[in-house]
């Protein structure tokens, strides 16, 4: 007897969240196949692929690729400029680092000056990371969210402690979309997204970030919780978590040593850059094959590698 | 398995409001019961209109497309044992969300409602009996099997027959109560949908006992894998024990706020 494939395509399937308007605008999620099983079904949007930027210029020791792609930058803007020019990227993410209450705590409206300049001289459709503190970043998210109106920026993220003011001022007063995090734990992804609808955020303004970690860091975690929100939603039919699902990796897997210890601090590890990119690589594409929609990366050789995968799959 | 299934059952010609809401063609009553009962999580909703014998094609047709239009084409189960009826209330049915059910065919006179359903692509609920209560379960199985046989030779899918074991009342049938659950653990290791109308359990007894007994009723029929039933979905212990009882089945993810959706 012949083997006859038959495509798993689902019933059910992931809702579309649009970031950006316009021609500068991308589309993510509509998924109604397991992840990257692109060969089931055509999808209209397949992941997405972003490049994050920080207000606080990267450490490039040791990573010269890096350190050429920002040659010369001098503020925000203009890396901006430069990340969106990577081939494979499909959106910018503005991490507001120097926010941080405990680190340089620049104020709420200098960063927001900072976001308005690097949206203008961005030809790619943005996302908005805090500097994850819970206090700072309802400020910093309402402020930049009014001086953005119109935009339909993703703003990351809403959490238990905040949702309620960064859902009002951010996606029911401003439009824009936001995304709802719940450290690697289902049942708070769940829940989050219950509170936010019952708030009154439209759904298709919600994004879900259900955190994530990196490769050998609890990842099996990361890949249990995605795996069964995918299941849920597709198999279930679960409509409180039919979001798309978005990874922000980089703020992961740069913070490990891997991606951190010199070459000459660890020799037998080998250099600092290619470590460091096969860290978010492995990572992104792990969090790919798990559902999400969108990952955030920080190397251009990651962006491409990630964009290349997903075209070879298609 | 999948989620459990919920038939609400207060738009039934039984109750007077409705009987007259049906006889004058007056909406009010009947959306208003049907909204309490969406509001209140029925997935779908029977529409008992009797057996209406001289009116019940237009009645049918008529209640139908009114609750229908005003709900989102919310799923129905179409109630009456006057087949030209549910013909005709089949023939105006929106299926976008969920097919028809028929309210029932069995194994004996009601038979050919299973080729109506097997015509009109619907679902079917299927009583094991052939007339009155079954005796015991080799008598529900083998009705079960016949209708099932009848099913399939129509085309029928057989997830289009919800097969009902038929609720007895435990006030004087106390003693049949684990028969009839052992009866749908066997449809359910078959892979049977089964349903029927719970309620019948607490007939006959105090208001206030009712729900306990209901709830007690549905969580151990779920434990052995009843996939629907026919429920006052007002009844608030019933449905919050139906939704921890899916918790607990695995058929939905847990929330916190899991019994306010």
């Amino acid at each position: 007897m012949s083997f006859e494939a038959k495509p798993v395509v689902y019933g059910a399937s992931i809702g579309e969240v649009t970031i950006g308007t316009g021609d500068l605008s991308l589309t993510i999620g509509g998924a109604n196949i397991s992840p990257l099983c692109f060969f089931e079904a055509p999808q209209k949007h397949p992941p997405a692929i972003g490049i994050e930027v920080s207000d606080l210029p990267f450490d490039t020791q040791g990573l010269p690729l890096l350190a050429a792609l920002y040659e010369g930058c001098s503020d925000m803007a203009e890396r901006v400029a430069r990340a969106a020019s990577v081939k494979g990227a499909s959106f910018v993410c503005l991490r507001f680092e120097s926010a941080d209450p405990g680190g340089l705590n620049r104020s709420v409206a200098d960063c927001v000056a900072d976001a308005v300049k690097a949206a203008a001289a961005s030809p790619l459709p943005i996302v908005i990371i805090g500097c994850k503190n819970s206090e700072k970043d309802t400020a910093l998210f309402t402020a930049m969210a009014e001086a953005l109106q119109g935009k339909n920026y993703l703003f990351l993220s809403a959490r238990e402690e905040d949702y309620k003011a960064i859902s009002a001022g951010v996606a029911m007063a401003y439009g824009h979309n936001v995304g709802a995090e719940s450290s690697v734990d289902i049942n708070l992804a769940k829940q989050l997204s219950v509170l936010m609808t019952q708030l009154g955020v439209r759904r298709d303004l919600i994004v879900l970030n259900p955190g994530s970690a990196a490769a050998g860091y609890g990842y099996e975690y990361v890949a249990s919780t995605m795996d069964r929100i995918r299941a849920a939603a597709l198999e279930q039919n679960d409509t409180m978590l039919q979001m798309p699902v978005i990874t922000p990796v980089s703020t992961e897997t740069w913070a490990v040593k891997e991606s951190i210890i010199s070459g000459d601090e660890m020799p037998e590890w080998g250099e600092r850059e290619p470590r460091a990119i096969q860290m978010e690589i492995v990572t992104a594409s792990a969090c790919l094959a798990s559902g999400s929609d969108a990952v955030i990366v920080r190397h251009p050789v990651s962006v491409e590698k990630l964009a290349a995968l997903i075209a070879a799959l298609l | 398995m999948a989620k459990f299934i919920t038939i609400g059952e207060r738009i039934h010609c039984i109750s007077p409001a409705i009987r007259d809401a049906m006889n004058n063609r007056d909406p009010e009553p009947i959306l208003q019961r049907a909204k309490e009962q969406i509001d209140s999580g029925a997935t779908y909703l029977d529409v008992n209109i009797g057996p209406a014998e001289s009116t019940g094609i237009e009645l049918m047709k008529w209640a139908v497309r009114l609750i229908q239009d005003n709900f989102n084409n919310h799923p129905l189960c179409l109630d009456t044992s006057n087949k030209k009826a549910i013909e005709a209330g089949l023939s105006v049915y929106n299926p976008i969300r969920g097919k028809a059910i028929i309210n029932s065919a069995d194994a004996g006179d009601r038979l050919d409602n299973i080729d109506l359903a097997a015509a009109n692509g619907a679902i079917c609920i299927a009583l094991c009996s052939k007339s009155g209560v079954p005796s015991d379960n080799d008598e529900r199985m083998a009705c079960c099997q016949e209708m099932l046989e009848h099913g399939m030779e129509l085309g029928m899918e057989p997830e289009d027959l919800w097969f009902d074991p038929l609720f007895l009342v435990i006030k004087g049938m106390q003693d049949k109560q684990l028969e009839v659950l052992e009866f749908i653990k066997m449809c359910s290791d078959m892979g049977f949908n089964t349903t029927g109308g719970l309620s019948n359990v607490s007939n006959g007894m105090p208001k206030n006992v009712r729900p306990i007994i209901d709830s007690a009723m549905v969580s151990m029929a779920m434990m052995n894998g009843l996939t629907s039933a026919i429920v006052n979905p007002c009844d608030r212990r019933l449905m919050e024990t139906i939704k921890s009882c899916d918790i607990i089945r695995g058929e939905t993810l847990y929330a916190d706020s899991y019994l306010e959706i």
